[in-house]
């Protein structure tokens, strides 16, 4: 059974009228898990501990300072905070590191459905959504409390993660892969970008590709990590690769989420006894958000054969 | 959110004009210097961008084939098949 953790803290990151990234989205991701077989559960409060091991301290500091107590406070051109959006965020880490140790620990997969995102935060900068590294985090703590040497951690937004790459570019433990359309925001994701080990893959997709694209290039990789036996696999989830969303040209379907959903579950039956922790990451056409969260945790879901 | 200029129609740039649109549309995405919001309106304009610069390079190899041909018979040659 796939445990999905969400907190409502998660709701009071609110961000200005007409921006993307919106409370609606995680009401339409409940709409979209609304019946599935799953087990729920209350992200914990983020331990600023674990923040710590991507993030320096003075960035903790710096962001919580820039709270308003009304508003909104600006970050980027992209980035806004409201009163709650330290705690929202906490809740994404909680979450993260509740889930690696629920998966290390009784097996299993999970998925975190929290906002904001995380993939595009790095050390230093928070941008484009996000605030804290939470798939880096949880894969530090995978690491460092649970004492793995190959983690995966794999990112289908269909923007490059510039952040997870930047807080995971030095660590050899953990083999990063990374498709998304190119060019677009970031800008970064090429495939010279491979990590101080070689350990990254980016796989820059070109605009209006679909499922064909995707599996073309995914494919080879999820091979090549079957090799290589990681022992957690964790996925970085944004849907916004879909057809229908506003802020990419890929054609992804909701089909297509599930396909790769599927592939990265049977690899890890293969390799890690089951053991997959998911986070929600963009997505922002809130019919493909839930239609495509819906296959994506029906997949997670799904027993091994 | 990153200012941008008041930005020519499309439909009425020259080669030119497009080819040096489309170039600073893609260096601007390349360099990230974008909001994630704008970034894919930009994508879309250096579509548009492509597609204007890919039909005026269409126009300008029908009219050289046109020439071509229109020499050819002028000195009296056919034009080889199969080539």
């Amino acid at each position: 059974m796939v445990l999905v953790l969400t907190h409502d803290d998660c709701l009071s990151h609110v961000t200005p009228p007409g921006h993307p990234e919106q409370v609606a989205r995680l009401e339409a991701v409940e709409r979209g898990l609304r019946g599935l077989p799953m087990t729920r559960g209350a992200a914990a409060m983020g331990d600023v501990a674990d923040v710590l091991r991507c993030h320096p301290q003075r960035y903790v500091d710096r962001l919580r300072a820039a709270v308003p107590d009304e508003g909104w406070a600006q970050v980027d051109g992209d980035t806004f905070l409201s009163p709650g959006s330290f705690d929202a965020a906490m809740r994404g880490v909680g979450g993260i590191c509740q889930a690696v140790d629920h998966v290390m620990t009784d097996g299993g997969r999970a998925f975190v459905a929290a906002r904001p995102p995380g993939h595009h935060a790095e050390r230093d900068t928070a941008m484009g959504f996000c605030l804290f590294g939470t798939v880096a985090i949880g894969a530090m703590r995978a690491l460092e409390v649970h004492g793995l040497s190959r983690v995966a951690v794999l990112d289908f937004d269909v923007h490059h993660g510039n952040g997870t790459q930047d807080l995971l570019w030095d660590e050899a433990r953990v083999r990063f892969v990374s498709s998304h359309q190119m060019p677009l925001y970031p800008g970064s994701g090429h495939r010279d970008e491979r990590g101080a080990h070689g350990q990254i893959t980016n796989l820059p997709l070109a605009g209006g590709s679909g499922g064909a694209q995707m599996w073309a290039a995914w494919q080879p990789v999820l091979d090549d990590l079957r090799r290589w036996q990681p022992e957690l696999i964790m996925i970085s989830a944004g849907f916004d690769a879909h057809r229908d969303d506003p802020l990419a040209g890929l054609t992804w379907t909701t089909a297509d989420f599930a396909r790769l959903t599927r592939a990265i579950c049977e690899l890890a039956d293969e390799c890690c006894a089951g053991r997959v922790v998911s986070s929600l990451e963009g997505g922002y056409d809130l019919e493909a958000l839930a239609a495509s969260v819906a296959a994506h945790v029906t997949e997670l879901g799904r027993q091994a054969a | 959110m990153t200012d941008t200029p008041a930005e020519k129609p499309v439909s009425g740039m020259s080669f030119e004009e497009a080819m040096a649109a489309l170039e600073q549309v893609v260096g601007q995405l390349e360099r990230g210097d974008v909001a994630l919001e704008a970034s894919i309106a930009l994508y879309e304009r250096g579509a548009a961008l492509k597609a204007h610069c890919e039909a005026k390079l269409k126009d300008a190899e029908e009219k050289v084939e046109l020439i071509r041909a229109a020499e050819g018979s002028a000195i009296g040659t056919t034009p080889v098949e199969g080539m």
